[in-house]
């Protein structure tokens, strides 16, 4: 090589750093995460610190408040802060335990905190120790109960709460006014601490949640490699050693993922503190920052700052032990056949108590909105109290109820079960998609920054309550003269269930070995392919649970659309929660169960079609 | 250069929609002497979906009627309040969203109209037939809250003062909605701490505890009340399911405050309840000083409408009979069209406005901010 084609120093320079630049863009990964580094800045960070920012602005229903001060609408203040944080003398009179701020904000963060570790703690206990049984005891009825541990989850998480409610409410406590199942059929009153208030709260948000626990600490159980425990075992390593040693370790990093999912999902959950918080005067966040968004929304974007801290604060602890060294990769090429525990005798007492407990929490409250979908008048279950009119009736001016046809005979019924499935379909293609390359790149480039940033920052939707971020999308829209319709509520969607697919698809990627891909790099096998042949083939369950669960989440969810929606019978929720809203019951369960039955059916059609299925990242 | 473009668009973004704005204004302020005719016939040229915001269920009944009297295809949506307010202010600053709203909570809206988001249209043909103080803002009808109760067993709280529903024994008996919950409800209860409702409150404590009321801590008998009562209630989930659950034969001793309208659902038993008023009307007493409240519920077109033409001839229907339909035919709702009565068997809307609180928006909007923060310390 001469001098003159090796150029002047900086020439020289220059050309390393373009071909630092094409080995950098050469790689997939690089690419993957610089893209959605730029979309995910665009589509979370600018929503994050537009909803930041009304904290520091005076809103039109805030004129009152700040009437004497001479501010209007869009002017920067302090004051939301100085209400919601610093008013602990308010000077009405009582102590600091009557003032605005503790009323407002300490009182309900720290419910909130209690329910929502609560909820954690029980989500992971209940779904980590069945996903357990089933993936590594010999346990009986593993198909019924892998089937249907999800159902909980599939189904509306209020639906669990109004259930706990009609089954246990007595005229001894709440509203006082009417008898439920438990009470009118077997005369026992349950204490107003177990039907509202912190505990029913929490159990119900753990068992809403702990599918997470069962799908994602199940996934890692099932794929996980078997001579880590069996080399333990043929070195005579007792059980009880191998759990706390090997497996425990191992899953540790999806009980983390679980503990950041359900906290967060917890902190900002809106109906089951309404439902069973409410009649006994006990707040959460979310419930107060939802009835001050009407009035106050300055301090209700405070709430939401709270609770966002709350999360990112989990996210940099769960990344910290992503990131260090006691992490495993779990699925080499040379996994083995695990030997399952024999639970001799109590593998059937064992599972006859879950199935009662399963039976309760995810069937019983089935036939109980079927039930309350064809009486007429509340409380009455006699024969003559019963009508299909709900379902299949027509011109049924009679009930008054809002509606004079069946659901099943509703234009509009089927309309919004219509768009609802093209949203929940949509959101799960494009979620889930970009889960499985989110974590791929992750995965392939862990520890970089870029690979940090990209993971966190398709993180932060999760984190911020689904109403207020519909309500950022809402203003989004309308800068952007967007008109409201199914591609935002789509773009909403996909990018607030992004993270349940972005945490399968990095903890799939996470556990795949990078000798795998490296064995079809060296045969010159082309991304597409190693990705489409190789990886995606090998932790397709995990994958397959990064579409399904934004897919159920979209089918399922309320308050992300509730202000996106054009009208409210646009998709099934929002009808439904008009029905709910209004106390037409009957037409509110039916259509209830239609949400439900309609996802189990995909579930059962993804199943026929593909073999997988939500529960099918356990196995069983 | 980037931050000349960037105000350029600005610019041009709030000029477009100032347009939009300014324009359904004056369409508005046009429309307001052509016929009937002459309006269905500018209705018909306009296209698109006509969509209509609520928080009335009934819009639904009432809309699609109407779609199908003149060919026009529509969409509704029965939302809350904040709701809709949030979506207007949306929809505006686009430029683009619902054509017409029903809307109640008066004290908010008169900042909706201050600020343009809502037009108000009279149409010339029911002028004549609407109050003076109806007029701007419309008001489409009134709804009426009641003191309803349980008229089943031995302790039936047949409410004739509302100072008996501080009483200790009462705690537990009273089913509210949440104030917080629903606006129209925490404007009753800042209308109680006004000099006219908190001098009577104090007259009726005079007759019902036989001496003169000792306010202690509170500003006037209003915060009085509304502390005690608040105290006593526990808060339902919605009117219908109060409706409901006040109605039940194991309720009995049960009083509620809720819509007087939901008595017509099937669901609810009515035979168990009594309207305190109607019980009060039928023996010749009052219930001292109130038997509830009452609000207007409100129809504007939208200023990011699309079709202010439909709007407005929307607006004509629901003020005649025919558009009255799906909230006439039944008890507690009362338009503000003189020509048309109330449901047989209900009492007439003068005999409301005698005996409930009414809203008065510029005195909400003065005081709202301190009740709100008195209500929040009883709710707890």
């Amino acid at each position: 090589m001469t001098a003159s084609t090796a150029g002047t120093p900086p020439e020289r320079s220059l050309a390393r750093t373009g071909g630092k630049l094409r080995a950098w863009f050469s790689k997939p990964a690089n690419v993957i995460l610089l893209l959605f580094c730029i979309a995910l800045i665009v589509l979370t960070l600018y929503p994050l610190f537009s909803m930041l920012s009304e904290m520091f602005l005076v809103h039109s229903p805030e004129r009152s408040m700040v009437r004497k001060m001479g501010l209007k609408v869009g002017d920067f203040t302090t004051v939301h802060f100085d209400k919601l944080l610093f008013t602990l003398d308010d000077g009405i009179g009582g102590d600091f335990t009557t003032s605005n701020s503790w009323i407002n904000f300490y009182q309900p963060l720290l419910n909130t905190l209690l329910v929502s570790v609560s909820a954690s703690a029980i989500a992971i206990l209940f779904g980590g120790v069945v996903a357990f049984l089933i993936t590594r005891t010999n346990i009986s009825c593993k198909k019924f109960i892998s089937g249907v541990f999800v159902f909980p989850y599939i189904m509306p998480s209020w639906t669990l709460a109004t259930f706990w409610q009609t089954f246990f409410k007595n005229t001894q406590i709440g509203l006082g006014t009417s008898n439920g199942i438990m009470a009118s059929v077997f005369g026992v009153y349950m204490p107003e601490w177990f039907v509202y208030g912190p505990f029913p709260i929490a159990l119900v948000l753990g068992l809403h949640y702990a599918p997470f626990a069962y799908i994602l600490i199940g996934g890692i159980l099932r794929n996980m490699d078997a001579n880590l425990e069996e080399a333990a075992t043929i070195l005579k390593t007792g059980r009880s050693r191998i759990i706390r040693k090997i497996t425990l370790p191992i899953v540790k990093p999806a009980m983390l993922s679980t503990l950041l999912l359900v906290f967060a999902s917890s902190m900002s959950a809106y109906s089951v503190p309404v439902f069973l918080g409410n009649p006994v005067r006990y707040y959460t966040l979310s419930t107060k920052m939802k009835s001050m968004m009407d009035t106050y929304p300055g301090q209700a974007y405070i709430m939401v700052a709270v609770m966002i801290i709350f999360g990112v604060g989990i996210l940099l602890i769960n990344q910290k032990v992503t990131n260090s060294r006691k992490q495993f990769t779990t699925v080499t090429g040379k996994s083995g056949q695990v030997s399952l525990i024999d639970l001799n005798a109590g593998k059937r007492i064992i599972a006859a108590v879950l199935v009662i407990i399963l039976l309760m929490v995810a069937v019983v409250p089935l036939v109980t909105f079927a039930l309350e979908s064809v009486i007429i008048k509340a409380g009455d279950y006699s024969l003559s109290n019963m009508t299909l009119d709900f379902w299949l009736g027509k011109g049924l001016t009679y009930l008054d109820q809002g509606d004079d046809t069946g659901i099943l005979l509703s234009a509009k019924v089927w309309k919004a079960l219509g768009y609802s499935l093209l949203l929940a379909v949509s959101c799960a293609l494009i979620a889930g998609t970009c889960g499985v390359l989110i974590g791929y790149g992750v995965a392939r480039r862990r520890g970089s920054r870029l690979a940090n940033w990209v993971n966190n920052l398709s993180f932060f939707p999760y984190l911020m309550p689904s109403l207020a971020f519909g309500a950022i999308y809402l203003s989004m829209s309308s800068k952007l003269s967007v008109p409201l319709g199914l591609g935002v509520l789509i773009l909403a969607g996909s990018i607030k269930y992004m993270p349940f697919a972005t945490r399968s698809g990095v903890s799939a990627m996470l556990q795949l070995s990078g000798e795998i891909e490296e064995a079809a790099v060296i045969t010159g096998v082309s991304w597409w392919k190693r990705m489409l042949r190789v990886i995606f083939p090998i932790q397709k369950s995990s994958f397959l649970s990064g579409y399904l669960l934004p897919m159920v989440s979209c089918m399922r969810e309320l308050s992300l659309f509730v202000l996106l929606v054009p009208t409210s019978n646009t998709i099934l929720t929002t009808m439904l929660m008009q029905y709910s809203e209004k106390g037409w019951a009957q037409f509110g369960n039916a259509i209830n169960l239609l949400i439900i039955v309609v996802v189990l059916l995909i579930n059962f059609v993804v199943n026929k079609l593909t073999g997988a299925s939500i529960d099918k990242g356990v196995g069983g | 250069m980037k931050k000349l473009i960037s105000l350029i668009l600005a610019v041009c973004m709030l000029l477009s929609c100032v347009a939009a704005l300014a324009d359904v204004k004056e369409t508005v302020t046009g429309a307001e002497a052509l016929t009937h005719d002459e309006l269905v016939a500018l209705a018909q040229a306009e296209t698109g979906n006509f969509v209509v915001y609520g928080n009335t269920s009934r819009i639904e009944t009432a809309v699609t009627a109407f779609g199908e009297l003149y060919n026009i295809t529509v969409e509704s949506s029965n939302l809350k309040d904040a709701e809709i307010y949030t979506k207007l202010e949306a929809e505006v600053n686009a430029g683009s969203g619902a054509d017409m709203v029903m809307i109640q909570d008066g004290a908010q809206l008169t900042y909706a109209m201050e600020d343009g988001w809502l037009v108000n249209y009279v149409p010339a043909s029911v002028k004549e037939f609407i109050g003076e103080d109806d007029l701007l803002p419309l008001v489409h009808q009134y709804i009426n809250k009641l003191f309803i109760y349980n008229n089943l067993g031995e302790a039936v709280p047949a409410v004739k003062n509302v100072w008996e529903l501080t009483d200790p024994a009462m705690k537990g008996n009273i089913i509210f909605k949440n104030p917080e919950s629903e606006q129209v409800n925490m404007n009753f209860l800042i209308m109680l701490t006004g000099e006219e409702w908190s001098a009577k409150l104090a007259e009726a404590y005079k007759v019902w505890a036989d001496k003169d009321i000792e306010l202690g801590e509170y500003k006037n008998a209003g915060y009085k009340w509304i502390a005690e009562f608040l105290s006593n209630c526990t808060f339902g989930s919605s009117d219908t399911t109060i409706a409901e659950e006040v109605s039940q034969e194991t309720a009995a001793g049960k009083i509620g405050l809720f819509v007087l309208s939901k008595l017509r659902s099937s669901s609810v038993l009515t035979d168990n309840l009594t309207v305190a008023q109607y019980d009060a009307s039928a023996n010749g007493y009052t219930v001292e000083p109130f038997a509830g409240f009452m609000y207007p519920m409100y129809a504007l077109v939208s200023a990011a409408a699309n079709r202010p033409y439909t709007a407005m001839l929307f607006i004509e229907y629901l003020m005649t009979a025919e558009g009255f339909g799906p909230w006439g035919k039944s008890i507690g709702a009362y338009s503000s069209n003189v020509q048309i009565p109330a449901k047989e068997g209900d009492l007439g809307i003068e005999t409301w406005k005698a005996t409930l609180v009414m809203e008065d928006p510029e005195y909400i909007l003065d005081n709202g901010d301190e009740v709100r923060t008195f209500v929040s310390k009883y709710i707890q």
